[in-house]
This record gives structure tokens, C-alpha cells and sequence, in this order.
């Protein structure tokens, strides 16, 4: 784990924990605001191959009102505790002089020498550290800049306009697929829905051994699991149909991290075991770990992950599509009979990340039952389409081996050519083929709604898409709201860019594993153009913009390998 | 006729003999006769065109880029049933269908297998064999589920096609029985004589192949329940009362006892007499004979009886019978829910006796079974009270 990423993503939980104690967050409500993280980094004047990097933390808002520095460096730094920079606060000098809007700007600043490879290692946890923050904190919005000699890269972080499903602890998971997975490439994106539904298994108490609570810690910790699969096919498929992998995201109290893109501490240790809180013998799938999780993705990084131990039989199919991913959060909170107070939640977030592996062993039972009440019902509809799925292809052999039948047994020739003419088809055999491709195409489509959201939608004419669309969300809103006490602020879908909330200018991730148009879809210009039109696919215009792209990137990677400077 | 036993003196039968002569005066004047129309007996290649009619309807679909389905008549809805006296329920002439689409994941399987029945149907009707219902279940009784199934498809495909079952080259294997004075002979040549005995004889599969019916019989008795046919067997009731014919459909009579009371009535016109518990269940049992059923409508011009007159157990013979409060059974919810929707069904209007004979059960709110009469004596039945029911005229 890297220094300055460490010290970021530790600070940003502090400053988010303090933030929400002293607005006092009514239940439910969510934290907004705007964080500014900015790292600029110069050749050292002192050693070779290294860079000096000043990280700066800022705010534009009053975010940090009656944050005491000498409580907030004891506490970080026992959390930190190696870590040497020096760091700067502005806020009490800024506080005194106010600018006209009344706001009080913030920053903190820290200052630390690092080698090209680990600062961009840096940038890479940091990046995926707030976009698994912002897939619970909808209207937090992070700023995050990378300065290397001059050249900048700029990476806006949030999802405020995304459809999300409020959870009562003043988080609310957002359900848009494109954070989970991949689109898939070769025409089956037009059946898949662009939501994730999530199902919450019922909350459970967790027991912490004695020997870890320490005094003072008065209060209970709950879990409540979520599962959905991802992505949600619109009608069954059975490639779309096939789970391969498993996603496993961790979320403490006040909606963040336990643990920290690419740590690897105790707390998920009893994840290793793949079948510790599900039995996935009763769906007939074999997991074991996925231990290839590249920090270099645009997809929120999950803790855990695991994937369908494939059979050659699997290893025979389309491979151009994955399978659909069962995503699983796993959502710790803390609540006492009082307001928590940061001190406490900070706590409770050091003691979680230390021992949640003992927490969660220590309440084996309990978490499984409700893991598997989860994880059971977002599969109900999976194994119910799977069943009928069959069901179909058994009847449709049926009807057309008895249409067969009695068409090859028939001694009407008149009969029986009027058959063959109706398909077109020269002989029997040719009728057989026909008759059953025909079958299978007529009903394909128009067989198991597998996604109840879109359908709506996908019964709209062409012209209307843009309002389906919002009309959809709307529904989609509705109908995760029934599910939950808490309400859902009305979001809507700005057109055409679903996944706007990762407004890019420079990335530091490959585009390489992005497809051309899902890349320019998601993509805004440095200048705030306005987004990519939806339906825009592959345009002359996006290759270019994307090749562009892709070669300032490379640019940017081959500066930062180690070797000469240039 | 050489094997009628002795039985009563000739004036015993007066009242049954002007029944019998008063049904031959209503059917004389055109008034009791159906007046044809439903379904007809069907000749195989006339069958073999329907099928291949509906397969090409589904083709033509299937070409469209259209996902084909069946339209088969709603035959479980009151809207689609009419009544008439003189045939009882039958369904209207343009009555609302249901769509058993093959693009519905609730109707996809139904559509199948109608199509595998058909394919099955259009083989036996080619090589003019015939196959029970039960046969057709044991093609593939993983892919059929359960004989109710394949037997509600039969009853579908019928009334497609328009044809009885019988011309779909589909028997079924009867569970009712006769016994007393009849002759015939089956379709292949097997001579059978119901001669009265402890023993029955099991109502044929093929009733529409049976030829040469010889009977002297004054009236036909139908027995609901099995129980109360053998009762009546073992105190020799068929001889006592001879000639006589009597059949049980042993509880809700299958299609072949139905078909076989038509016959009879059809061949012989003889008082058809009805003898069942009192209780709604008994009444809608003896509603079948008598005016068919809502499922079967659409070929009540083959099954129905409607000169088939209430003999017994009557409501009113509770009381001046009286019979023992003790054996009686009090009506259950089940049974006053059941009544009532007996009551409001439209041929009720026309049987003011039966309907008087209704409210009586509903105001006692008791029910009797035929053997509440073994408490009066051991043969009671049998050597009173339906000799007495038969010389008199007990029947309504």
C-alpha cells in the first residue's frame, strides 16, 4: 500500500465521518458537497527518478466547520502511523477571512517525495477509493487532479443523477449497471437493462468478541446485505442467463470503505472461503477466488471477487460475453441509543478494519442466513427464467416435432405443399429446419420479461425513447422505493450519458479495455461541452476523439515507467 | 324374452307404463326430441382435413413472422352455455374463446401438447386403431403431468374440431357398470348379456359401436353411487322388479355411461328414473345426466337425458319417511354453497318440483344419504321403497 494513498483515503474518512457527525445528518439524508483532491508532482531537485508530490485535500464548502486540528492529526496519526509529511491546514487562517459568499474554503496539505510507478499506484487507489464512495454518496462529488511536470489529468467523480436505491442510513446505492460491469460488445446490449435491483436481505445484529470492543463503545453493530445480479437481461438469454462471477463491496458506517483498493488486510480474510456465507451448491455453481483484480478499471473495484470455476463446457461458449456478475454489498453500520459521535464512528471504523473478518465469524449464522436471503431472491427470478426458459425449448420441440408429424405422415399432397410453400421451403427436411428456426425467432423476444423496469420502455416507438427513458427511471425509482422506508429524491437521466458522473478529462486508466463507444459515451470535453448525444455509437467523430485520447494516456503511462527522464 | 326373470304383476308397472306412454306423446309432437345441431359423428377423413386445416392456420402464422395460437372455445364460462329443455346445457353458437398463445410462458406447454395430441389423433384416425385416454397419458407421462391433463386437451380438441372424441379415434376406460335386462353386441361381434346377478357388466368403451340392444325393460334406474348399485344387486332388486335396466356411474359419471343412458333412452324411450343421496352433490350428479355439464356442453346433443325424472332420495321423504334426526348430516357450508349455485342454474327455473325439493334441504339444513333408509330396515330400499316409489309415481 502507498504512502500518500493511504494518507488520502484515511484523511477523506475522517474529514466524511466528522462531516457527517457535525451536520448532524437527520436519518436518512444524504451528505453533499465537493472535495478537492489534487496531487502535483515535480522531478526532485535532490534525488533521481523521483518525484516531489504535494497532495492537497480542499473543500469549497463548510464541510470541515469545527474540525480541531490538534484532535484530527492525534487521530489520523494513530491511524498513520508511519506516515511523515508534514501537514499543512488552512482553514483556521481561511476561516478568519471569509470570502463573500460566506463559504469557508478549506485545505490540507501534505508534502512527500515518491517514485513515478508508486505515485501512479497512488493515483490508482485514490481513484477507485472515491468512486466506491460515491456509489453510496450520490451527491458527494470529488475533483481529483494529477499534476506530473506540467501535465494534468482530471477525473470528476460523482453520481448525482444516476438512479440509486436509499438505504435508511442516510446512504443510497446507486443502480446503474455500467459502474459494475462491462457492456457487452456484440449486440446483446439492447437486451440488457441499464439497472442493477437490488434486494436487501433483513439487517443483523453483529457480536464483537469481547476482547476487541474496548471500553466505551456503547452501541450495536448491524449488517444488512444487498445482492442483485449485473447486468439484468431483458429477456432470457442463456448466455446472458449465466452467472460467472461474484462481486463482493465492504461499506462501514457513513457509507465507506473498510479496506482500501488493493490492501489486503484481515478484513477479508474470511472471504477466502468462497462458500463461508453462501452455500452456492444450492445453484449449482462452483466459485473460487478471483485474486486478478487490476486497480487500472473504470468499474467500481469490488473487495472480494470470485469467479465460476469453468467447466470445459463453459470454455465452449460465446466468450465474447462474460455472464452476468452477482454483486454483493455488505453494508455495516453502527448505531446506539445516541447520536454517534465521531470519535466513536471513528472508532468503530478502526475496529472494523482491523477484526471484521472475527466480527463476521463470530456471527457466522446469523450473517449467512441473511446473505442467503438475499442472495436467494435476486437469483428467484434467474432460476425461475432459467426453468422456463427450458420449459419453452422442451414445448417448442414438442409443437414442432408434432407439426412434423403429422406434415411428413400426411397424404394430402395439397396439404402438404401448401406447407412447404408457406415457408419456402423445397422439401421436408428444409420445412423442419424452417419451421423450428421460425419458432425460436418469433418467440425469442417476446418470452420471458426477465426485467420488469424497461419493458415499458422497450413498448415505446422509436421517436419517444428520450422520455421512456426518464419515464423508466421514474418507474424504476417507484419501485425501489417500495421496497424501502426512506424516499428517493427524484433523479432523472440527463440524455445519452448514463454514466456522466465520471466526467473525465484526462484518465489515468487504460482505455483499452473500453469499447470505442462506451468510452466516448461516458466521456465529457475538458472545456464542460456538452455530453455525447446517446445513440451516438461509433461516430467518425468519437474514433477520433477516443484515439486522441488513448494517445495522451499512453503518453502519460510511458512518462511515468521508470527509465530515463525525459 | 327367454332370460327376463319373473317379476312383478303386469299392473305393478301401470304408473311407469304411462310415464313412459306420456314421453312418447311429448317426443311425438316434436316437443322432447333434440333438435340436432353440436357436435356429429365425424368421418376419418373429415377429421384428418380439420387437423390439417388447423396445422395450416398455424403455418400460415408461423410464415407471417406471427406467433401462433389456438382459439378454443371458453367452455368453463355460464356466458357461454344456454339452456333448453328439451337438451339441456349447450353452449351458444358464438361464445367467447380463450387464446392459448405460443408465445406465453403460462400457455406455451398447453399449445404443445394440443399439437401433440392432435399429431397422436391424426395417426389413429390414418390407421383407423383407437387408443384410451389413458394410453395417450402413457406416451409421455413425464411430458403430460397428470391424466387430467391429456383429458382436458381431448375435451379442447373436441371442441375445436367440432367432433365428439369418439371420432378422434379416442376411447376412454369406463368406470361404470349395468346390470338387468339387456342384450347387445360390441363393435367387434362380442355378444354380452346383462343378466341380472350379483354381478355387473362394465359399461362399454365404445358405446357408438355397439349394435343389436335388446331390452324389455319397463324403466332404467340410475344409481349414483356404487355402494347403493351393488346394495341393490345383492337384494336382487333387478329380478324383483323385472325387466328393468340399472347403471351407476359409480359418483360423477365419465363420458361412456352418459353416452350409454343416451343410447338407451335414444333406443327404447323407457322411463329413465334417477336414485341419489340427498344431498346438492347427488342433485348435481343427477343434473349431469339430466341436462349435461358446463364442460361438455359443447356436445350435450350426445349425452343429455332430459326426460330423466328425480326418483329418490328426496328431501321431502326425510320428513314423511321419518327417518331418524340422528342419521341425518347436517349441511355443511361446502354443501349450502353448492346448493345455492345448483339453484341458479337456469334449468331449476323449469323444475318447480326440484326446486321446492331444494329449499326443503336448504330450510332442514340436513342432507341424508340413501342408506340413512337401512335404518327403517336392512332392504328397505329395495323391497319398499322404490317398489312403492316405482308402482306410485314417487318421481318428480
Amino acid at each position: 500500500m502507498e504512502c500518500t494513498a493511504v494518507a488520502v483515503c484515511e484523511i477523506l474518512k475522517y474529514l466524511i465521518i466528522h462531516w457527517k457527525c457535525e451536520t448532524g445528518t437527520s436519518k436518512g439524508a444524504l451528505l453533499e458537497g465537493q472535495l478537492v483532491i489534487s496531487m502535483e508532482a515535480l522531478n526532485s531537485k535532490h534525488q533521481a527518478n523521483t518525484l516531489h508530490c504535494v497532495t492537497t485535500i480542499a473543500s469549497a464548502g463548510s464541510i470541515y466547520g469545527g474540525l480541531v486540528l490538534k484532535k484530527f492529526l492525534k487521530e489520523i496519526q494513530s491511524i498513520l502511523p508511519g506516515f511523515s509529511a508534514k501537514l499543512n491546514w488552512t482553514s483556521e487562517e481561511a476561516s478568519c477571512s471569509q470570502d463573500i459568499s460566506g463559504v469557508t474554503p478549506f485545505q490540507m496539505i501534505f508534502e512527500v517525495d515518491e517514485k513515478p510507478r508508486t505515485l501512479m499506484t497512488d493515483s490508482l487507489v485514490i481513484k477507485n477509493f472515491l468512486h466506491k464512495i460515491v456509489m453510496v454518496h450520490p451527491k458527494i462529488k470529488f475533483n481529483f487532479t494529477v499534476k506530473v511536470n506540467g501535465v494534468l489529468s482530471m477525473e470528476v467523480f460523482g453520481t448525482k443523477n444516476e438512479p440509486t436505491l436509499n438505504l435508511s442510513n442516510g446512504i443510497a446505492l446507486v443502480i446503474n449497471c455500467q459502474h459494475y460491469v462491462r457492456r457487452p460488445r456484440f449486440g446483446t446490449a439492447e437486451l440488457l437493462c441499464s439497472r442493477i435491483r437490488p434486494v436487501l436481505g433483513p439487517p443483523v445484529v453483529l457480536c464483537i468478541p469481547g476482547d476487541m470492543a474496548g471500553p466505551g463503545l456503547s452501541g450495536e453493530l448491524t449488517l444488512t446485505p444487498a445482492a442483485a445480479l449485473c447486468p439484468c437481461p431483458k429477456v432470457f438469454s442463456n448466455q446472458l442467463n449465466r452467472i460467472s462471477s461474484v462481486s463482493i463491496f465492504l461499506y462501514g458506517p457513513s457509507g465507506l470503505p473498510l479496506i482500501l483498493p488493493s490492501q489486503e488486510p484481515p478484513t477479508t480474510t474470511v472471504f477466502k472461503d468462497t462458500s463461508y456465507f453462501i452455500d452456492w451448491k444450492k445453484y449449482h455453481l462452483c466459485m473460487v477466488p478471483n485474486l486478478d483484480l487490476s486497480l487500472d478499471r473504470d468499474l467500481v473495484l469490488p473487495d472480494v471477487s470470485y469467479q465460476v470455476e469453468s467447466s470445459e463446457g463453459d470454455q465452449s461458449q460465446n466468450m465474447d460475453f462474460q455472464g452476468q456478475t452477482l454483486l454483493l454489498f455488505l453494508f455495516v453500520d453502527f448505531h446506539s441509543g445516541f447520536p454517534v459521535q465521531q470519535t466513536e464512528l471513528w472508532r468503530v471504523h478502526t475496529l472494523l478494519t482491523t477484526h471484521l473478518s472475527a466480527i463476521l465469524t463470530e456471527s457466522h449464522s446469523v450473517v449467512q442466513d441473511s446473505v442467503q436471503v438475499a442472495v436467494d431472491q435476486a437469483l428467484e427470478q434467474h432460476h425461475q427464467a432459467t426453468k422456463d426458459h427450458q420449459k419453452l425449448q422442451v414445448s417448442l420441440s414438442v409443437a414442432v416435432n408434432s407439426i412434423m408429424s403429422i406434415v411428413t405422415g400426411s397424404t394430402s399432397s395439397s396439404f402438404r405443399n401448401i406447407c412447404l410453400r408457406a415457408l419456402q421451403a423445397a422439401d421436408t427436411q428444409e420445412f423442419g429446419t424452417k419451421l423450428h428456426k421460425s419458432f425460436h425467432e418469433i418467440t425469442r423476444h417476446r418470452l420471458l420479461p426477465y426485467c420488469s423496469c424497461e419493458m415499458k420502455q422497450q413498448l415505446l416507438p422509436e421517436k419517444n425513447a428520450e422520455q421512456s427513458t426518464e419515464d423508466a427511471h421514474e418507474n424504476s425509482s417507484l419501485e425501489l422505493l417500495a421496497g424501502t422506508s426512506e424516499q428517493v429524491e427524484n433523479k432523472r437521466l440527463k440524455r445519452g450519458c448514463l454514466r456522466q458522473g465520471m466526467e473525465e478529462t484526462r484518465a489515468f486508466h487504460s482505455a483499452r479495455t473500453r469499447s470505442p463507444s462506451e468510452a466516448a459515451a461516458c466521456r465529457t470535453k475538458p472545456t464542460g461541452a456538452s455530453p455525447t448525444p446517446g445513440g451516438s455509437r461509433g461516430s467518425p467523430g468519437d474514433s477520433l476523439e477516443d484515439s486522441l485520447w488513448q494517445q495522451e494516456v499512453s503518453n502519460l503511462s510511458e512518462w511515468l515507467s521508470p527509465g530515463p527522464e525525459p | 324374452m327367454a332370460f327376463a326373470p319373473m317379476g312383478p304383476e303386469a299392473s305393478f308397472f301401470a304408473v311407469v307404463d304411462r310415464h313412459k306412454a306420456s314421453l312418447l306423446a311429448t317426443l311425438s309432437r316434436g316437443g322432447g326430441e333434440p333438435a340436432g345441431g353440436g357436435t356429429r359423428l365425424a368421418s376419418s377423413s373429415e377429421v384428418l382435413a380439420s387437423i390439417e386445416s388447423v396445422i395450416q392456420d398455424i403455418i400460415t402464422s408461423v410464415a407471417r413472422n406471427e406467433a401462433p395460437a389456438f382459439a378454443i372455445d371458453n367452455r368453463s364460462s355460464w356466458e357461454n352455455i344456454k339452456f333448453e329443455d328439451s337438451v339441456g346445457l349447450q353452449m351458444v353458437s358464438h361464445c367467447t374463446t380463450r387464446k392459448i398463445k405460443s408465445d406465453s410462458p403460462k400457455s406455451v406447454k398447453n399449445f404443445a401438447l394440443i399439437l401433440k395430441i392432435l399429431s397422436m389423433i391424426y395417426k389413429l384416425v390414418q390407421s383407423n386403431t383407437y387408443a384410451t385416454k389413458r394410453d395417450i397419458y402413457y406416451t409421455d407421462s413425464q411430458l403430460f403431468g397428470n391424466q387430467t391433463v391429456v383429458d382436458n386437451i381431448i375435451n379442447d380438441i373436441s371442441c375445436m374440431l367440432k367432433v365428439p372424441r369418439m371420432s378422434l379415434h379416442i376411447l376412454s376406460t369406463s368406470k361404470g357398470l349395468i346390470a338387468g335386462n339387456l342384450r347387445y353386441m360390441e363393435e367387434d361381434g362380442t355378444r354380452v348379456h346383462c343378466t341380472c346377478g350379483s354381478t355387473a357388466v362394465a359399461v362399454p368403451s365404445n358405446i357408438q359401436g355397439i349394435q343389436n340392444l335388446i331390452t324389455d325393460a319397463k324403466f332404467l334406474l340410475i344409481v349414483e353411487k356404487d355402494a347403493t348399485f351393488q346394495r341393490l344387486l345383492d337384494d336382487n332388486f333387478c329380478n324383483r322388479m323385472s325387466p328393468c335396466i340399472m347403471v351407476t356411474g359409480k359418483g360423477v359419471p365419465d363420458l361412456n355411461t352418459r353416452l350409454l343412458v343416451k343410447k338407451l333412452w335414444d333406443t327404447f324411450h323407457i322411463p329413465v328414473f334417477a336414485l341419489v343421496d340427498a344431498d346438492p352433490h347427488g342433485i348435481e350428479i343427477m343434473c349431469i345426466y339430466k341436462y349435461g355439464s358446463k364442460a361438455m356442453s359443447f356436445e350435450a346433443h350426445n349425452l343429455t337425458v332430459p326426460a330423466i325424472r328425480w326418483l329418490g332420495l328426496l328431501p321431502s321423504d326425510i320428513k314423511r319417511l321419518n327417518i331418524p334426526r340422528d342419521t341425518l348430516i347436517p349441511l355443511t357450508k361446502r354443501d349450502q354453497m353448492k346448493l345455492d349455485s345448483v339453484l341458479k342454474r337456469p334449468y331449476i327455473t323449469c323444475q318447480p318440483f326440484w326446486r321446492k325439493e331444494m329449499e326443503i334441504m336448504a330450510d332442514s339444513k340436513v342432507k341424508a344419504e340413501i342408506q340413512a333408509l337401512t335404518f327403517l330396515s336392512s332392504d328397505y330400499l329395495s323391497r319398499v321403497y322404490l317398489p312403492n316409489k316405482l308402482k306410485f309415481g314417487g318421481w318428480i
